[in-house]
């Protein structure tokens, strides 16, 4: 056993076990070194320097290279190295390849997006253009022109003018000679000319130049006038001086009067003419800074409605149109009132067109008094609920001191009641509760009213702080949303509003199979279209346009809010429903609604009611004048078209309710339930429908520019891509001429804002 | 009372020259035309139908290929000429207003995978399965000379794709990489990887002609620029995208028809979720060319139709298909805005109207004035339930009916679902996510 044992041999075995030690260390693979240059590097030569082995090992290292450098003679040069050395940093390690690259991809894409951001402009451009046109003209070309240019004649007169110049100048001559004048033309030119060339004396010279300086200052003296009262705010001046000036007008008016006659008509017209214009203008309608201030106090302050109030009267005096009740003016009207009874012929639309405007003049004035009416009752309904309400706080008064004094030590605690609202024609009349008061002295009251005030600034400014709070934070919110960036920003910035908007239907096709067979079933589709192409030809004119507006309910609630806003905290304990029929009445407190409607609705009931006099004038009396009366009236009844009884309207019974009878249910398959999608409101969408293009209704540059299609293709042609040529590119001259008619009307449009 | 007319009857005027017409007086007054709005609307109604009734987009058939049509080269000079390519490497030249192949030669071994004209047409590059890159003059050959390629480039990866620079001599290829070479040089100039196997399209930006963008089997589209060193973006969508087509006339959006029925209308600058999805199509989307007015695109579909979109709208205007039409691989819109031509499964390439009822030959002016009246009364209206019903009103094949029938239970099935965990989860745990933001699922820098 022993035998086959290898003997220990002690150098071996250190050797091994150095060999052990050394195997995490070293490297098994030598240092790779290369002797030519190579494109390609091997993966080995890529061996980690080891931490281990100590410096000597590392390579020569810069300070060898600068010490060796100062034993030699080239001292000067290893300083400078050293210098070098200290003073330049190294460059860092470059970025691992991934992370490189990424930069890299980044720059690359951000120049990408520059460059294609280039194209916005032209984009946005194209997409609103009403039409394009397409090979997309090329640059203009130019050619110079005036070398082909023939050169200007130089005679403007022709030999021809000249000859007739000739013989005119001949003829006035031998005209003269025969009258018998012999003034020389040419005589009287001379003097006047020497008269304009007569210089002037030193002294008049400066007269005249005084004359000029004084009337420079004059000019502008006023001017520096006009303007420092130009700059004058005081309303007070303002309506001083219009007074003033009015007075003045008034003055000069009658003396006219009394001097001339027709001069003062003059005026008097040019004074129409300035009513007229404030009627046009919207003066006096409660829409200035002014009434818009004192509409939110309104509510509070009786005397600020009252003003309002009186704003509105003026304008309505201002805007009624006014009457003239002249004599003659009635006899005339007398005589038009006696020819219209003899011309109602129901056959004849000339008649009736004449009497047309009278009647809806009738009708007007019908409304203006059933408006005043209105207003006058609810002022009076008004003047007696305030009076109530007087003698109310009188009794009050009375009663308050008359227990005062009864009872003046005891003071009972009291117990706090909701007082009972009632809204009295757009009034909030608060019955005040006696026996509350009973037992309060003056001071309790004060107190009382203090501290209700002081809660009611607590919560106001409880309000305050979160209204503030949530705008800081959708502030904040908004400033998150911010920051992230949109890169299609400036894209969005230049798109512009087209001028001519279309309706874009982005919907599925309505997908259907294929018909396999003709059959009957297809027949009777067809029988099915063919009655649709029928009721299609008889539809109502006004019914095709008529939309239901969504967002319109909403409105009113808006117009409550706004209104109401305020007053949330105060009225809380106020009874929710009375506030609203409140805001609402006080909305319309003019006019009222519901005679309004039930005006509609029996307005509606008359026309049908109508009987038809079918005599006709002059018919049946063809013996003249003379016949009698009664006949003429036996006849008249037996020519009285009776129509069949009035059917009975089917809301009749029902006060708040209105059955639109006239709508047929076969138009309302044709009529659009919703505004489509670009068009925002109802009005645009309307506006684009109700104006027709066709040649039968418009002329026909308008029929052509407005069948103008969006794209204009030629045949034949290629179409090439959008060329770098378009970002540089001035406007096209336009050669259609509807494009330049286009562009002119456009040009226009713009100057006339400006 | 009586009443005094302008009378002019044309018997008692002699007009000036033979092409004067006799005005006819007319009163615009509307007050005189008090049933306009009717009238128009009439009018309206029968321009639709008339439409409808008119409505026949097909024009013809060009035969000739004897396997599966798989791409198309459009010539970019002339409108008559457009190359095709098929499974079994042949390649056919068409002339379009004959209906005839000009000249047919086999190309490749295998797919011809893609085919551009150079920028002005004068050769033609393919490339196909045998990774080899052909040119091929234009000029057809003399008689009896035999169909040869003027160059023919040995490439070292895989060939899914080419594309040619509009305005100059630099052109694309992908595939396992995307290259760029120099139709000088036999040696690509640059080649652009980003780690994915296939690129399997590739298209040049028309207008900003350095761009350049793939798509790739790893579902992404990718963006060169030919100038740089490296890619600049990628994008991930939730299915492969099969075609990509840029907007010729905006030159920062681009489409791409993806495998997941629906084509996605991109900003370059904005990838974060597309501008546009535009559904409709029942299977997957394999091709998408635009108009060369950038209004519109067509696309071709492995559902066996053809749908036309406008670009900034979801949903498409138009569909064509026909009986005998099986899946479209290829579809291009010819270069004057008038055609649509797909090349489809069994060997037939179609030949389409653009508009389906436009009336094709000479239109005199006055009959331009009707069509464009038609039109715009059309346009008006549009909004009528009666014309809308009638203008958008499609016959499609039963198998498209049915796909859509599926395809909408479907989603109304995802729909309340996704609902009914909204109703019964925290409140604003699950979000609600807007159809454009589903589809892209990362962006990569």
């Amino acid at each position: 056993m022993s035998d086959d044992e290898e003997p220990y041999n002690p150098k071996a075995h250190q050797k091994l076990l150095q060999a052990i030690n050394n195997l995490g260390s070293a490297q098994s693979i030598g240092k790779y070194t290369r002797d030519e240059r190579q494109q390609q590097q091997n993966e080995f030569q890529l061996v980690k320097t080891h931490k281990g082995v100590d410096q000597s090992s590392k390579g020569v290292g810069f300070n060898d290279l600068v010490q060796i450098l100062r034993t030699s003679k080239h001292i000067e040069t290893g300083k400078k190295l050293k210098n070098v050395y200290s003073t330049k940093k190294v460059l860092q390690k470059p970025l691992e390849k991934p992370v490189a690259d990424r930069i890299k991809r980044t720059i690359g894409y951000e120049g990408v997006k520059k460059k294609l951001g280039r194209w916005d402009a032209v984009v946005a451009k194209q997409r609103s253009a009403e039409t394009q046109i397409f090979p997309i003209p090329t640059e203009t070309i130019y050619v110079n022109t005036a070398a082909h240019a023939h050169a200007l004649k130089t005679s403007i007169k022709s030999d021809l003018g000249k000859e007739l110049e000739a013989s005119n100048q001949k003829l006035r001559e031998l005209r003269k000679a025969r009258i018998g004048d012999t003034t020389d033309e040419k005589q009287l030119v001379q003097q006047e000319k020497e008269l304009l060339q007569k210089k002037m004396t030193r002294d008049e010279m400066l007269a005249r130049r005084r004359e000029l300086a004084y009337i420079r200052m004059r000019a502008s003296q006023k001017s520096a006038k006009a303007r420092m009262q130009n700059k004058i705010k005081s309303k007070k001046y303002h309506k001083l001086q219009k007074r003033q000036k009015i007075l003045e007008q008034m003055k000069e008016f009658e003396v006219l009067q009394k001097t001339n006659p027709e001069a003062a008509l003059e005026k008097l017209n040019a004074l129409e003419k300035s009513r007229v214009l404030e009627r046009a203008s919207l003066r006096h309608k409660n829409t200035g800074t002014w009434a818009k201030n004192l509409q939110v106090r309104a509510k509070y302050d009786k005397d600020v409605r009252k003003d309002l109030a009186e704003q509105l009267a003026v304008s309505r005096q201002l805007t009624e149109k006014q009457l003239d009740t002249d004599s003659e003016d009635e006899q005339t009207a007398i005589k038009l009132k006696e020819i219209d009874q003899e011309d109602n012929d129901p056959f004849n639309p000339w008649t009736k067109l004449k009497n047309a405007p009278k009647l809806q003049a009738q009708e007007n004035g019908d409304n203006t008094n059933w408006r005043k009416y209105w207003i006058e009752r609810n002022s009076n309904e008004k003047l007696v609920a305030e009076h109530y309400a007087e003698l109310d706080a009188a009794v009050l008064e009375k009663k308050i001191n008359n227990e005062n004094i009864e009872k003046k030590k005891k003071i009972k605690p009291v117990k706090k009641k909701k007082s009972k609202v009632r809204v009295e024609n757009g009034w909030v009349v608060e019955k005040i509760s006696n026996s509350s008061d009973k037992a309060c002295s003056l001071d309790d009251i004060f107190e009382k009213h203090q501290e209700k005030i002081r809660e009611r600034l607590s919560k106001k400014l409880e309000k305050l702080k979160k209204i503030t709070k949530d705008q800081n934070q959708s502030i904040q919110k908004e400033k998150k949303a911010k920051k992230k960036p949109n890169e299609l920003k400036n894209l969005e910035d230049l798109t512009f509003k087209n001028k001519k908007q279309r309706v874009e239907i982005d919907e599925p096709l309505n997908n259907d199979l294929i018909p396999q067979l003709i059959d009957e079933v297809s027949n009777t589709k067809a029988m099915l279209q063919t009655n649709e192409c029928t009721t299609s030809s008889i539809i109502d004119p006004n019914k095709v346009t008529t939309i239901t507006w969504k967002q319109s309910m909403r409105s009113t609630d808006a117009l409550n809010d706004a209104l109401g806003e305020d007053e949330d905290v105060e009225l809380a304990d106020v009874d929710a429903a009375a506030e609203h029929q409140l805001t609402i009445s006080q909305a319309f407190e003019d006019d009222d609604i519901v005679a309004d409607f039930n005006k509609d609705k029996s307005k509606d009931s008359e026309v049908k009611n109508s009987d038809l006099q079918l005599a006709m004038p002059g018919w049946g009396s063809w013996a003249g004048a003379g016949m009698s009366e009664e006949l003429i009236h036996r006849r008249n009844q037996r020519l009285l078209l009776k129509l069949a009884a009035p059917e009975q309207r089917r809301d009749d019974n029902k006060d708040n309710l209105y059955i639109n009878e006239t709508t047929s249910k076969q138009a309302r398959a044709h009529m659009v339930s919703s505004i489509p999608f670009p068009f925002k409101s109802l009005a645009d969408y309307e506006a684009s429908i109700r104006a027709p293009i066709g040649r039968n209704f418009v002329p026909e540059t308008a029929f052509r520019m407005l069948t103008r299609p969006s794209v204009i293709t030629r045949k034949g042609q290629v179409i090439e891509p959008m060329d770098e040529s378009e970002l540089v590119k001035p406007d096209r001259k336009l050669r259609h001429v509807v494009d330049r008619r286009i562009k002119r009307l456009q040009a226009a449009q713009k100057a006339k804002i400006a | 009372m009586k009443v005094k007319m302008i009378s002019r009857n044309p018997d008692n005027y002699v007009r000036e020259t033979k092409l004067q017409q006799h005005k006819i007086p007319r009163n615009y007054d509307p007050a005189l035309h008090p049933l306009e709005g009717p009238r128009e609307y009439v009018r309206a109604l029968n321009a639709t139908k008339l439409d409808r009734v008119f409505a026949k987009p097909f024009i013809c058939n060009l035969s000739g290929h004897r396997d599966g049509v798989a791409c198309f080269g459009k010539h970019p000079k002339l409108l008559s000429t457009m190359a095709t390519g098929a499974y079994d490497g042949e390649v056919r030249i068409w002339d379009l207003a004959n209906r005839t192949s000009m000249r047919s030669f086999v190309a490749h071994d295998g797919f011809v995978r893609g085919m551009a004209y150079a920028k002005n047409g004068n050769c033609l590059f393919t490339v196909g399965d045998d990774k080899t890159i052909k040119v091929w003059a234009s000029k057809q050959p003399e008689e009896g000379e035999e169909e040869s390629p003027v160059n023919t480039i040995l490439s070292r990866h895989l060939l899914h794709g080419i594309s040619h620079n509009r305005k100059d001599n630099s052109f694309a290829t992908c595939g396992e990489v995307c290259a760029i070479w120099d139709e000088e040089h036999n040696d690509p100039i640059k080649t652009l990887k980003w780690g994915v196997d296939t690129l399997h399209t590739i298209s040049y930006n028309p207008v900003e002609t350095n761009v350049l963008a793939c798509c790739a089997s790893d579902r992404s589209i990718i963006l060169y620029d030919q100038r740089e060193a490296q890619p600049l973006r990628k994008v991930v969508l939730t299915m492969k995208s099969n075609k990509l087509a840029w907007n010729p006339m905006e030159a920062f959006n681009f489409t791409v028809a993806n495998e997941d029925c629906n084509l996605y209308t991109f900003d370059t600058r904005k990838l974060s979720a597309p501008l546009k999805v535009h559904f409709d199509h029942v299977s997957a989307v394999t091709d998408v060319d635009y108009s060369p007015t950038g209004k519109e695109f067509v696309t071709a579909s492995y559902d066996k139709t053809v749908r036309i979109y406008h670009a900034h709208q979801s949903h498409s205007r138009d569909i064509y298909h026909t009986k005998r039409m099986q899946h479209v691989v290829c579809i291009a819109w010819s270069l004057d805005n008038r055609y649509i031509f797909s090349g489809s499964d069994e060997m037939n390439i179609r030949m389409w109207k653009a508009n389906a009822s436009e009336k094709l030959g000479v239109i005199r002016p006055r009959e331009r004035a009707n069509f464009n009246y038609q039109e715009a009364i059309k346009e008006k209206y549009a909004a009528h339930p009666q014309i809308k019903r009638i203008a958008r009103h499609r016959q499609v094949p039963r198998h498209v009916l049915n796909a859509q029938r599926k395809m909408r239970a479907v989603k109304d099935k995802e729909l309340l679902k996704e609902a009914n965990v909204r109703k019964h989860s925290k409140k604003g745990k699950v979000p609600f996510v807007s159809e454009k933001k589903k589809h892209v699922l990362r962006q990569d820098v």
